[in-house]
């Protein structure tokens, strides 16, 4: 977005205004703890981007040092344009608004996309560009906690507490449809206050091999390969943030021959994966949706990721 | 500037990813045993039950004692490895000594690796010297759980694998790398590479000729249950494997690693849908003066004998001579199961 930037003769500014997107994402295709050499070991996690919604901020630069974000109740939004302004050595403050079209407090990323948005409001104010891997920062900076979703639809691996990035795989997640649902009892949850789950020797071993393999999945666009990390990350999950009806979704997902089962590690949603250029798409997945409403799960939705723009 | 990992270590653990056809893949490691050593050393040492200047004793037939040689040596522990006469030659005891091991040997008459008396004398060592780690390779899980990188290493190159072929000692590289795999592929075969005289699957005790698989021994790191297919490979179509191997891919590797690609191979040929992946885990420099010496191979009584290109479909388990190579359907049983069943028959 252009800034509108104009300058009076004694370089006093009269209005800068920014804009900022940022996309939700649809839980993790993994998460756990990884070794980055030295045998030190990190949180990281795979996001699973959903590009269809997103959280829009727009930021106006004002005289005061004050911030101000609309809607009420988004604190670390204010606390992103702030870090941002400091990034950008700018002493003023300005107001934020956000238009999101998120649900809070389910997986989708809703809080990271705000301040995402926000932070790239801000520096769109000033004319300026930020890379993704500093966005990531200031968002850590500003939430304790990130996904990845500064990155878009480049498939990584992230330290979501450092804001940094761990593995880059190369290129984007293959083409995928994904049927997601909420589970029945799925309050939103408060991610952010959750407890780490502490993983055991042998889970920590499992996710290096989960890694492996999703490398492949985006090298060489395997979707199949895709879904088995998948489903492996969140079996492992279970044990940490069960979700019921967990082994019926399994069920549900192998006899439609979908590719995999992921879930929002600290949320509520689940995802059947599906290979976008597999046969009987629309049947396959229109059964499993079917059958997963049956189930009591709710807000069934087809998702199409990396679609590139075909239709199914 | 970004800061250099000075651990090489990790480096030597890696192995080569060899395509030796359209659907078979080895991984090729230079020495195989550093990966669950390494693994094992760095958990002990975490958790502060390893010191430097503290000592590490084991019972080794090889190259499990060159691992923890090299770490110890670089790392500053104290080693004593506890081997049997008929598993160790002058050259190999000559490098081990040469970075700081102690070896003690026993005799092993009965020339087939005596561990019971080794586990005697090693127990004798931890009971004379206090803060001694046993790294316990055949019965600690944490060997099993190491195979995580080399599981890793294979989805990395290959994406889905439907069979997977290595030989078992320990019981370690196979079935951990095994069930690591199973957790995404839950089809995926395993087969199991055994030689003649090693009770691992059910075959008497005696002496055998191909060392470096095989046990005496019924380690826990080996779960039976997790083994589709079982072939005894004995020493004469290992030995001739590992020239092959070397002529037609310049892959030189030991007679181990051998025994390996001679069954992957026929399983790749015989199931060309499937995706196979084997593991060969060490070099050839310590067979240098055997197996890749024409001489010593002649020495051999009736060498070469017929070379077998298929291998003998067993019914029961059963024990066969030096030349041969037999097969058996193990089916994901134990080995109480195998063995009831060879009774009711």
């Amino acid at each position: 977005m252009l800034a509108v930037a104009s300058l009076s003769r004694n370089n006093e500014p009269l209005s800068l205004e920014g804009v900022g997107t940022a996309m939700a994402h649809h839980g993790e295709l993994l998460q756990g703890v990884f070794e980055v050499g030295n045998g030190r070991l990190l949180r990281g996690l795979v996001t699973l981007p959903l590009p269809a919604m997103t959280s829009r901020a727009t930021f106006i630069a004002t005289r005061s040092t004050d911030i101000t974000v609309r809607p009420h109740g988004r604190a670390k939004a204010g606390v992103a344009a702030r870090l941002t302004l400091d990034h950008l050595a700018i002493a003023e403050g300005g107001a934020v608004d956000i238009v999101s079209d998120i649900p809070i407090g389910h997986g989708y990323g809703s809080s990271t996309a705000d301040v995402v948005a926000v932070i790239r409001a801000v520096a769109d104010a000033y004319s300026s560009h930020l890379q993704p891997s500093r966005i990531s920062q200031l968002a850590v900076a500003a939430e304790k906690a990130s996904d990845a979703i500064a990155f878009g639809e480049q498939a990584l691996l992230f330290a979501q507490r450092q804001g940094v990035v761990l593995e880059h795989f190369g290129g984007a997640l293959p083409p995928l449809l994904l049927v997601g649902f909420k589970t029945r009892d799925g309050l939103p949850i408060d991610t952010l206050n959750l407890p780490p789950p502490r993983y055991d020797q042998a889970e920590i071993q499992q996710f290096r091999v989960l890694r492996g393999l999703i490398a492949h999945a985006v090298r060489y666009q395997d979707a199949t390969c895709l879904g088995r990390a998948a489903t492996a990350s969140a079996r492992i999950s279970q044990r940490h943030l069960p979700k019921e009806q967990f082994d019926q979704v399994l069920a549900i997902a192998e006899d439609a021959g979908a590719c995999g089962v992921q879930v929002a590690h600290s949320g509520s949603l689940i995802g059947i994966i599906f290979d976008r250029t597999g046969k009987n798409l629309r049947r396959r997945a229109g059964r499993v949706a079917g059958l997963a409403k049956r189930l009591g799960f709710r807000e069934v939705a087809f998702h199409q990721i990396n679609d590139d723009g075909a239709r199914w | 500037m970004v800061a250099l990992d000075a651990d090489y270590f990790r480096e030597l653990e890696t192995p080569r990813i060899a395509v030796l056809s359209a659907n078979l893949v080895a991984a090729v490691f230079p020495l195989m045993k550093l990966m669950p050593a390494r693994y094992i050393l760095d958990r002990a040492a975490a958790e502060g039950a390893l010191r430097p200047g503290h000592r590490i004793v084991e019972s080794t037939s090889g190259t499990f004692g060159m691992a923890l040689a090299l770490l110890a040596a670089a790392r500053g522990y104290r080693l004593t490895l506890v081997t049997a006469s008929s598993l160790i030659d002058a050259k190999y005891r000559a490098r081990l000594e040469g970075i700081g091991a102690r070896i003690i040997v026993t005799e092993d008459p009965d020339g087939n690796g005596d561990q019971v008396r080794r586990l005697q004398e090693l127990q004798r060592i931890r009971s004379e010297e206090p803060h001694c780690f046993w790294p316990r390779q055949y019965d600690n899980p944490q060997n099993a759980l190491s195979y995580a990188a080399l599981a890793e290493t294979l989805v990395r190159s290959m994406g889905r694998i439907d069979c997977l072929v290595g030989c078992v000692g320990s019981g370690g590289s196979l079935c951990g790398t095994g069930a690591f795999l199973r957790m995404i592929f839950p089809q995926m075969s395993i087969i199991a590479v055994d030689t003649h005289h090693s009770i691992l699957f059910g075959q008497p005790v005696g002496r055998r000729l191909l060392r470096g698989l095989g046990n005496s021994l019924l380690p826990a790191n080996l779960d039976h249950e997790l083994v589709d297919e079982v072939h005894w490979v004995g020493a004469y179509p290992a030995f001739k494997g590992a020239r092959d191997l070397l002529r037609e891919h310049g892959i030189f590797q030991g007679p181990t690693s051998a025994a390996a690609a001679l069954v992957a191979r026929w399983i790749a040929d015989s199931r060309p849908g499937a995706r196979v992946a084997v593991i060969m885990p060490d070099e050839g420099h310590r067979y240098a003066d055997t197996v890749f010496d024409d001489a010593w191979l002649a020495s051999l009584p009736g060498w070469p004998g017929a070379t077998p290109s298929k291998p003998r479909m067993l019914t029961t388990v059963e024990h066969a001579s030096e030349t041969e190579w037999t097969r058996f359907a193990w089916a994901r049983r134990s080995l109480d199961q195998v063995r009831q069943a060879h009774s009711t028959h």
